[in-house]
């Protein structure tokens, strides 16, 4: 029998209904198949007789068996004692709490998929690389792009000794690499002296040299690059391919997929001093350096110039950017625009959550603890959500520490946090003080021009009949912050919301 | 004061087919060529705001049609003020679905 046909016969059809009918709460549920088992009879009947329009093919039937799964997730949604509901209730602090920890995850999710995002979160990308520093001609800006010429670099290796421990050279390029057994892609290989991974600290398993022929330089692939260009081969590994006229050991593979340098680079091709000095003198690229070890931390911390004197007597000045400084840049971006914002709350925005008055015989501590727990939860929520948000928006295209990456940063986190605490505070103040609902039916109580004669503002109420929150209209000395007056429990009735009409929204 | 609840015009145009005759599910769905989806939940949702009842048939008129019980629904009172005031608010509402009596005529 055709797996189809079978999926849209009557019994499967009845499956599906009582499939639905698990959804149902239990003291509804042998009405509401009934009912279902019996439309579904009339649907069967009309689909055999062919005199109506709609129901003419099978598939029509299990549409219609499907349609249940709404009915009855509706019926247990709408359920009095549904404790899904009452958790996820409109307005309710498990909804928000809920909401939020999805958009924190999203936005998690996000930040770990994009390898730009990924290399800027991570704080610590260098081991033991404190002394270590990146040569540069324009400050922070400049060093996102190669300016340091290739002649300059030759002539510090020898007289800037008594400064560096180490000096290494790196130039983006963009060449078509072909193994054999592979189709070939264009990759952006860092063209570097072979110094530059023991500089970085960066350590590669030695391989086994299963190569026969002679070759001038070692390739490096990144994971990605190796999955996307060559599908993972394992047997890449000690190929030899030609890259710039020269032949090139393909050495190993890298276990991460970007590098927080700049130039975004898919592998890194090592040479050998007398090859790399094959490279025209005034072709540009970056110069890292290492300082000496002891108190190397600091001294690299520190913005420092590089005054290199020409023969014509005058002299060329170079920026030197600590590595490690550059890797914290987003996270100190985001710690000053946390403190900018929480500087700056209070003009946006009162402070206070309001009063409430002192009934420790009424509301027991873990009903006071609950709500405190709520509004801290939140901002260690929405404080991740930010710092993951702006990184995001920043870094997604640009590249690490880009003046426009960073002016992103900058704006996002700074509006983000403001914005986002601001919220915080106005929600917690509009939330009952006992249930944590949102508060509702805000009604207008007095007039403005009798402002001195009575009180003017505003009510809200707790749907759950917890109490009424004032809030006046101008703050006066008898009535300055917002007021919350609890209801007595006799109330209750009257606020059951499970019985509260609906808008009638289908 | 009583209110009149705001219906949307699926649930509107539901209300106008039950006042139409067609008392139980299927029908609605095939007047209103509306998904079984929708329309079931619309149909509690109106019975949960006292728009509409349902009954059960009795047992004898389906066992001499030889078929299973049905679910009939019908506007109450609230639900029939409602509709006329939903034909204030969807003028083509009775075009679409007549009423029992235009249709009689």
């Amino acid at each position: 029998m055709n797996l189809r046909l079978l999926l849209r016969s009557l019994p499967s059809s009845h499956l599906i209904l009582r499939s639905a009918a698990c959804l149902v709460p239990a003291q509804e549920r042998t009405e509401w198949l009934a009912e279902w088992q019996a439309e579904l009879w009339h649907v069967w009947h009309a689909r055999d007789s062919k005199s109506r329009g709609r129901f003419r093919g099978s598939s029509e039937v299990t549409n219609f068996c499907l349609g249940a799964f709404r009915d009855a997730c509706w019926l247990r949604w709408n359920n009095p004692q549904s404790r899904c509901r009452r958790v996820f209730r409109p307005g309710s602090a498990s909804r928000c709490a809920v909401s939020l920890a999805i958009l924190t995850g999203i936005s998690l999710l996000v930040c770990l998929s994009l390898p730009g995002v990924r290399s800027a979160v991570d704080l610590w990308p260098y081991h033991d690389a404190d002394g270590l520093l990146m040569i540069s001609s324009g400050g922070y800006s400049g060093a996102e792009l190669p300016s340091i010429q290739f002649q300059d670099y030759q002539s510090w290796k020898t007289s800037t000794r008594h400064l560096f421990t180490g000096l290494a050279f790196y130039q983006p390029i963009r060449k078509r690499v072909h193994v054999t057994r592979h189709r070939g892609a264009e990759l952006s290989i860092g063209r570097a002296s072979n110094n530059i991974f023991r500089l970085l600290h960066w350590e590669m398993a030695p391989i086994p040299d299963q190569s026969s022929g002679d070759y001038s330089a070692k390739l490096f692939l990144s994971q990605r690059a190796w999955r996307e260009s060559f599908g993972g081969d394992p047997h890449l590994i000690g190929s030899i391919t030609e890259i710039a006229g020269q032949r090139v050991l393909v050495a190993g593979i890298f276990s991460r997929d970007s590098w927080p340098l700049p130039g975004q680079l898919d592998a890194w091709l090592l040479e050998d001093e007398r090859h790399l000095s094959l490279l025209p003198l005034e072709s540009k690229g970056y110069v890292l350096a290492q300082l000496p070890v002891s108190g190397s931390k600091a001294r690299a911390d520190e913005w420092r110039d590089l005054t290199v004197p020409r023969e014509d007597g005058f002299a060329d000045h170079f920026d030197c950017i600590s590595l490690a400084q550059r890797a914290r840049q987003p996270f100190s971006t985001l710690l000053f625009t946390l403190i900018v914002a929480l500087i700056a709350l209070p003009a946006t925005t009162a402070l206070p959550l309001g009063e409430y008055p002192r009934h420790s015989g009424r509301l027991p501590w873990p009903a006071r603890m609950r709500r405190w727990i709520f509004f801290w939860s939140k901002i260690a929520l929405v404080v991740p959500l930010v710092c993951f948000t702006s990184l995001d928006a920043a870094y997604a295209t640009h590249p690490l520490n880009s003046t426009t990456g960073q002016c992103i940063q900058l704006a996002i986190s700074f509006f983000g946090f403001l914005f986002a605490f601001r919220w915080i505070l106005e929600d917690q103040r509009r939330r009952c003080p006992v249930c944590l609902r949102v508060l509702s039916h805000p009604v207008r109580v007095g007039l403005a021009s009798r402002n001195f004669l009575a009180w003017n503002g505003t009510e809200l109420i707790c749907a759950g009949g917890h109490g009424l929150l004032h809030i006046p209209e101008l703050p006066t000395s008898w009535f300055g912050t917002q007021r919350w007056q609890y209801l007595d429990p006799s109330w209750g009735s009257l606020f059951n919301d499970a019985y509260m009409p609906s808008a009638g929204f289908v | 004061m009583a209110t009149e609840p705001k219906l949307s015009h699926t649930a509107a145009m539901i209300l106008q087919t039950i006042h139409s005759g067609q008392v139980y599910g299927f029908s609605v769905m095939e007047a209103t060529g509306l998904p079984s989806g929708t329309v079931y939940p619309a149909m509690r949702r109106l019975e949960r705001d006292g728009l509409i009842v349902s009954k059960w048939e009795q047992q004898s008129i389906a066992d001499a049609e030889q078929r299973p019980l049905r679910k009939y629904y019908k506007l109450t009172r609230a639900g029939v003020a409602t509709l006329q005031a939903m034909h204030e608010r969807y003028p083509l509402l009775k075009k679409m679905i007549a009423d029992p009596e235009v249709k009689n005529a």
